[in-house]
């Protein structure tokens, strides 16, 4: 509900002056609607974006391809100068991610939205000053001061929010699409240190092993009504935490001796199924790739 | 004239008590979104961070060549800190909060690994959760896992110092640790997206204003549950306590 408020002030904000007012309420009551109704149907608990992943059908695309080309993606979108390659982009990964991917609009989209907050929140912030004199296009008095909200703020924040909208767009479609595994697989092959691959592989497998402790651990608090008002849930909450440590040291160790009763030297090494990049694929990636940094170049020449 | 002065002063008055302590819709860590920082900006604070986390890895790297257990107990520990950090915490207004996890982890194990561990959360948490992202690493892990767990080490070693009772003292030094992280993040912000009459004062104000209402709530919310999982700790992982930086230092 709030975000669906601040999300109306902020669209108002950045529209007014530029659309005309009947306009900019569709706009902005639309958007509300679709944020209100989409927080009623948040799921909660285990990690969205790995089940899409493993269920895409771009899971088979070899992942440094997909790495490399969000990444390079994700590169053009904040360095170009035209807010309309952060939309292009966006729209893309949407298509990519839905039709491509075989994912759910609204499941991608339920991803989009989580850090929505934060573009909202720091939106706002861009947009709006304190100055003595009612200077901008919208002016809120506040008696000691006026909020006011500047032509060339709007533009600004424009850039900067469609920029930021592109960016998360690409880093969620490589998210969707690509298994963490795969990633840190990438990441060995390009030379990132052992130690640090080791530590990501064991990170990963573990945060699966306390997400099922906590979740068992809650549920029995739950029925025990460990949840029943604020002090009693601070406290449980702090129990929950604290014996989740205390066995998942317990679960690190067992695991060690289990890994050096097989003879576990360094190095932690999976089997991987290595996938080749097509010339079809690596030929989308490029013209992908083109096409963004097309929009930004016919920008600046305008 | 709608309003008289009173009136005007006691509206003010209403609508930032409404802000502080209704709206905020989520109180998360205040990662730096993908796309947010210009790339000048990323590069800069990926260069800045860089050199705390190649120390940490070499410093690791010494620790696991002398006992090979310890990368296990680290992994866990990793996984621990984005456990908790993922999960929704009790909030007064009902609102959605989350732990940022990097003060107990400074006071678990320690500022070397909570960088190196923070910058793989970071990663985790970016790619799985869609929080933070790949180009804005380096200044959240500037803000999160070097500046804040830095104010937490040095608080809890002065309050140690000064013999402050050993929970107060969590409790400070974390959420000390908390609000000098929220502080540096503000600063990142308004230093990539100046305002045009104010400067980078002008928009590190706003910055902070804006924020504010999530933050600071979670910062004495992270503290408290801090104590609480320390209280627990001491009953039930006595073990496992004396075996962490904590109980070195305590």
């Amino acid at each position: 509900m709030i975000n669906a408020l601040l999300s109306f002030a902020f669209i108002w904000c950045l529209t007014y002056g530029r659309l005309p007012v009947p306009v900019i309420l569709v706009i902005g009551s639309g958007l509300a609607a679709f944020l209100f109704i989409s927080s009623r149907h948040r799921h909660t608990g285990f990690i969205v974006t790995d089940v899409l992943a493993q269920a895409s059908r771009l899971k088979s695309v070899n992942p440094t391809l997909k790495v490399i080309t969000a990444f390079a993606l994700i590169i053009v979108g904040i360095a170009s100068p035209s807010a309309w390659t952060g939309v292009f982009l966006a729209l893309t990964a949407f298509l990519i991610a839905t039709f491509g991917g075989n994912i759910s609009p609204h499941e991608y989209v339920e991803v989009l939205s989580i850090p929505l907050a934060f573009l909202l929140i720091g939106g706002l912030a861009l947009l709006i000053e304190a100055t003595p004199d009612p200077t901008g296009i919208v002016n809120i008095n506040l008696y000691y001061f006026y909020l006011t909200v500047s032509p060339l703020a709007q533009q600004k924040t424009a850039l900067v929010i469609s920029r930021a909208m592109g960016a998360f767009s690409c880093l969620s479609l490589l998210s969707v699409t690509t298994p963490m595994s795969d990633i840190i697989g990438v990441l060995r092959r390009m030379h990132c240190p052992e130690l640090i691959i080791d530590l990501m592989y064991l990170i990963y497998r573990y945060i699966f092993i306390l997400l099922t402790m906590h979740h068992e651990m809650m549920n029995a608090a739950k029925s025990r009504l460990g949840l029943r008002n604020y002090r009693t849930s601070l406290r449980t909450t702090a129990s929950v935490y604290s014996n989740l440590l205390a066995r998942s040291h317990n679960l690190a160790s067992q695991n060690f001796d289990a890994m050096e009763s097989r003879c576990y030297n360094s190095g932690i090494s999976f089997l991987e199924n290595r996938v080749k990049a097509n010339a079809v694929q690596v030929s989308a990636c490029i013209v992908l790739l083109t096409a963004a940094s097309a929009i930004s170049l016919i920008t600046v020449m305008m | 004239m709608f309003f008289s002065r009173i009136e005007k002063v006691v509206l003010g008055l209403t609508v930032f008590v409404a802000a502080f302590f209704v709206l905020p819709p989520t109180a998360e860590a205040m990662h730096i979104m993908e796309g947010y920082l210009p790339i000048g900006y990323c590069l800069a604070w990926g260069a800045v961070a860089l050199p705390f986390v190649v120390i940490g890895v070499i410093r690791l790297r010494k620790t696991i060549q002398e006992n090979r257990r310890a990368l296990i107990l680290l992994a866990m520990s990793g996984a621990f800190i984005f456990v908790i950090s993922s999960l929704k915490i009790p909030s007064v207004t009902g609102s959605c909060s989350h732990m940022t996890g990097t003060g107990l982890s400074t006071i678990l194990f320690g500022v070397t690994s909570t960088s190196v561990l923070g910058v793989i959360v970071l990663v985790f948490q970016a790619i799985l959760l869609a929080h933070g992202g790949l180009t804005t690493l380096g200044a959240n892990t500037f803000s999160m896992a070097i500046a804040g767990p830095l104010v937490t080490l040095l608080l809890f070693k002065a309050g140690k110092a000064l013999k402050l009772n050993k929970l107060v003292n969590v409790f400070v030094a974390v959420s000390l640790g908390d609000l000098f992280t929220y502080c540096v993040t503000a600063f990142q912000l308004a230093l990539a997206h100046p305002s045009e009459t104010g400067g980078v004062l002008a928009s590190l104000v706003k910055f902070l204003l804006v924020f504010a209402p999530t933050q600071i709530p979670l910062t004495i919310v992270e503290g408290f549950l801090t104590v609480l999982i320390v209280i627990g700790m001491e009953s039930f992982a006595k073990q496992e306590l004396a075996a962490s930086s904590y109980g070195k230092v305590i």
